[in-house]
């Protein structure tokens, strides 16, 4: 890790030195970019899904329950982002199981593999002889060396994506609004749900290598909380978020650069100075109608 | 007269008991019945079953349903419903017509001019582009009203349709009931036994067992045979159909749970 730093500190040392024009040319800014593309695609679309459906809690828990399957995967020596994948889609399955099977309660069920998740993960670290290298970067994320096979992944995964909402979008828009309606019209309500969580959890993993852990959760319910406040229906909310996810990357990847500071944390910052600007825009709007309105009277 | 439904000795409940015993109803073209009895008497898993919602655990449940796409039409209560979720009262309209056999929703350009028909026939195309948290209650349920009528279906169930309506908006949709009752039989869930009992023909009263009473005017000496239980409201302006609280055996006194001075007496 420690060379990891001072490789990053190097390439930042020597952004500084250059123009904007200089940084392009630059692979990694080249693939950085990238992700941050294809991280807002995915995130835009799953994130307006899982904010529209009120899943954020359960998002939470499928991203730390994954951090389980990174420590088995170093410890099998194996791809961590596999058994990322595998732990995030098994606790997704398993949180909606348990809440509907037994008498657990959902949002204990979360509570329980969100922290076993991360004690595997922990156990399973520790145990594995020498050292783990990219450990901070599964916890903070590092857009900046995401690898072209990361990006290939990144890009199946929002071709993906884009083709489910592409063929079902009604259909999902409708079992989420009312799911027992759509029952009672013998809509095929399970095998969506089953299919959107798995769809979730892929999207998590896979962007775990950009925002990390911890901060994933910020892709996928920031811009769609931005895009809320100025359109009602879902397809505007995952456009606009989609725009916003980039966008804010982007303004966040320039900051860390010039500022060198870590570019997960300041793209999540850029996130949310966003938002508050768009709510006090929002907030000044309306209290300009509200205003308009009486005034007309 | 043709049958719709028909259901057959059925009894169901949850895991935690028997909710509906040996209760046998049928419903036919152009029925009109109003479903009442008092809160947990059974009557929403009277609606599950007739939804296929739930399976019963004995008896049968026959559909004559030989018409392409929904056969039902349902007006679910509103107290599940997120109020905040984003979608437009025209997708909330088309979502009528989804189906199994039917995951590629692609909406064509007339079911669209039928969503927007539907609308104007009650009163709110201007809200169609909406979106359902910018709604009232009562305009939220004239939405609900085209979701279960744009599929064109040959019954129409309303669970509690009067709950989160305004008073001249019930009035209104009772009267578009007896309309839509030329072309399909309604099943019409209530509290408000007064009110329903004056637009609907048959009154089925539910509580655990299921008592048909083929005409809309039940009788005193009738409901002290049946053990129902009823919460009655009258209105002045409505012919008065007086029913009385009945309690279960224990206590043969008769209690009006809602006095009215100029019916009574």
């Amino acid at each position: 890790m420690a060379m990891i730093l001072n490789t990053t500190t190097l390439t930042n040392t020597l952004i500084l030195t250059n123009s904007m024009a200089g940084i392009l040319s630059f692979d990694f800014v080249i693939h950085a970019v990238i992700a941050a593309f294809l991280a807002s695609i995915t995130c835009g679309f799953i994130g307006a899904y899982i904010v529209a459906r009120r899943m954020v809690f359960i998002s939470g828990g499928i991203t730390h329950a994954s951090f389980g399957g990174i420590g088995l995967g170093y410890f099998l020596g194996i791809n961590p982002i596999l058994g990322a994948a595998i732990f995030s889609i098994l606790s997704a399955f398993g949180i909606r199981l348990v809440s509907k099977q037994t008498d657990i309660r959902e949002d204990s069920a979360i509570g329980i593999l969100w922290s076993f998740g991360m004690a595997v993960g922990i156990i399973f670290i520790y145990l594995t002889p020498g050292y783990a290298p990219n450990l901070m970067s599964y916890l903070f994320g590092s857009i900046l060396t995401v690898t072209i096979a990361d990006l290939s992944m990144m890009g199946i995964l929002a071709a993906i994506t884009i083709a489910v909402f592409l063929f079902f979008y009604r259909t999902i828009l409708f079992i989420s609004f009312d799911e027992e309606y759509a029952r009672s019209h013998n809509a095929p309500v399970e095998t969506f749900n089953y299919l959107m969580l798995t769809l979730v959890a892929l999207v998590i993993v896979i962007n775990i290598r950009v925002a990390g852990i911890i901060l994933v959760i910020s892709y996928l319910t920031i811009p769609q909380s931005t895009a809320n406040l100025f359109v009602n229906d879902l397809k505007k909310i995952i456009f606009l978020s989609v725009l916003i996810s980039f966008s804010g990357s982007c303004i966040g990847l320039l900051i860390s650069y010039y500022w060198n500071i870590p570019s997960g944390a300041t793209i999540i910052f850029v996130f949310v100075l966003i938002f508050m600007i768009a709510r006090a825009i929002a907030y000044l709007r309306s209290s300009k109608q509200r205003n308009g309105s009486i005034a007309e009277r | 007269m043709p049958e719709l439904i028909k259901l057959e000795n059925v009894t169901a409940g949850y895991d935690n008991g028997i909710v509906l015993r040996d209760v046998s109803l049928t419903v036919s073209n152009n029925d009109f019945i109003g479903v009442i009895g008092p809160n947990g008497g059974g009557k929403t898993t009277l609606i599950k079953l007739v939804l296929g919602l739930i399976k019963p655990i004995s008896g049968t449940i026959t559909r004559f349903d030989n018409q392409e796409g929904n056969f039902i039409g349902y007006l679910p209560q509103q107290s599940h419903i997120d109020r905040k979720f984003p979608i437009t009262v025209r997708d909330i309209v088309l979502s009528g017509l989804m189906s199994a056999g039917k995951p590629l929703n692609r909406y064509s350009s007339k079911n669209k001019t039928q969503a927007f028909g539907l609308l104007e026939q009650m009163g709110i195309p201007h809200l169609a582009n909406r979106t359902a948290g910018e709604l009232s209650g009562g305009q939220l349920q004239r939405v609900f009203i085209c979701r279960a009528l744009i599929s064109t279906p040959k019954l129409l169930i309303l669970d509690e349709p009067n709950t989160f309506v305004d008073n001249r908006f019930e009035h209104e949709m009772y009267e578009l009931l007896q309309e839509f009752n030329k072309r399909m039989a309604i099943l019409i869930i209530s509290h408000d036994v007064g009110t329903i009992s004056y637009f609907v023909k048959t009154i089925a009263c539910v509580n655990t067992y299921l008592h048909y009473h083929p005409s809309n005017i039940i009788t005193e000496e009738q409901l002290a045979g049946y053990n129902c239980p009823l919460q009655i409201i009258t209105h002045g302006d409505v012919p008065h159909t007086v029913l009385q609280k009945h309690d279960h055996g224990h206590d043969s006194e008769h209690n009006h749970s809602h006095q009215h001075p100029h019916t009574h007496e």
